[in-house]
């Protein structure tokens, strides 16, 4: 089980054309900023097309070249190197930017690509989970976001209003 | 080693700072060991379920979701 395998399983495979562009977002993305959490899953971001001649968008291209080369399918995770990965196409303008403006980060000689610390503290919010609240602290008190560039994200996907309520329920209730 | 509260919150939140700020490699070998443990633990804990008898038990949620949302 190793999660750097993973990374370059994912850039390989993007070497060899299978997907455009991706991002490593959820628990193992924080992880680039935040103290490690455990998790059972890695979540990678990509935008799919639609293959020649279909409209259906389809990760059947990734499955394919995964299970070729070891890769097995569960449910609809794809385990690579022990760990099921699941591959995502952003759902919403929020995790569209996310994917774009994701940054390039190096893991002992092996780059990766990551969503920046304020995009995941924005999806965070959006998600509202318990699990996504507490991640959404967590960045809060490691103070890895940049105000002003997480302030803008956050107007601009209209999450201001949602902010407010969370700042609200967690950062002025303090005793 | 103190009862101070202060002091408490204050040490653990000295140690998730030491823990954020290691090598990303290293954290991510943290994520791997992290997994490890937590499957074993859910092993266990379900496998103390199938054993039980007559003992109500809140079985935790089946690792292998359908529609999962994420994001």
């Amino acid at each position: 089980m190793n999660i750097r395998d993973v990374i370059q399983t994912i850039n390989q495979m993007q070497a060899d054309g299978v997907i455009e562009r991706y991002a490593v977002g959820g628990a193992v993305g924080a992880t680039f900023y935040l103290e490690p959490v455990a998790t059972l899953d890695v979540d990678i971001f990509v935008s799919f097309k639609p293959e020649a001649g279909s409209v259906i968008v389809s990760p059947q291209r990734i499955y394919d070249y995964l299970t070729a080369r070891g890769g097995t399918v569960q449910g609809e995770y794809i385990v690579i190197s022990g760990w099921p990965v699941q591959f995502l196409p952003p759902a919403s303008p929020l995790g569209e930017e996310a994917l774009a403006q994701a940054v390039e980060k190096e893991v002992a000689g092996t780059s990766v690509r990551v969503f920046t610390a304020e995009h995941l503290a924005a999806i965070a919010l959006q998600t509202g989970r318990a699990k996504d609240k507490a991640r959404l602290l967590q960045f809060i008190e490691a103070g890895v976001l940049d105000p002003a560039r997480f302030q803008a994200v956050l107007a601009r996907h209209g999450l201001t209003a949602a902010w407010r309520r969370f700042e609200q329920q967690f950062l002025h209730d303090q005793p | 080693m103190t009862f101070d509260p202060a002091k408490i919150l204050e040490s653990k939140r000295a140690l998730r700072r030491d823990l954020a700020a290691r090598p990303i490699a290293e954290k991510l070998a943290l994520l791997d060991v992290l997994r490890a443990r937590e499957l074993a633990i859910r092993s266990v804990g379900q496998s103390a379920v199938a054993e039980s008898t007559g003992i109500l038990h809140e079985v935790p949620a089946p690792y292998h979701p359908g529609g999962k949302q994420t994001l």
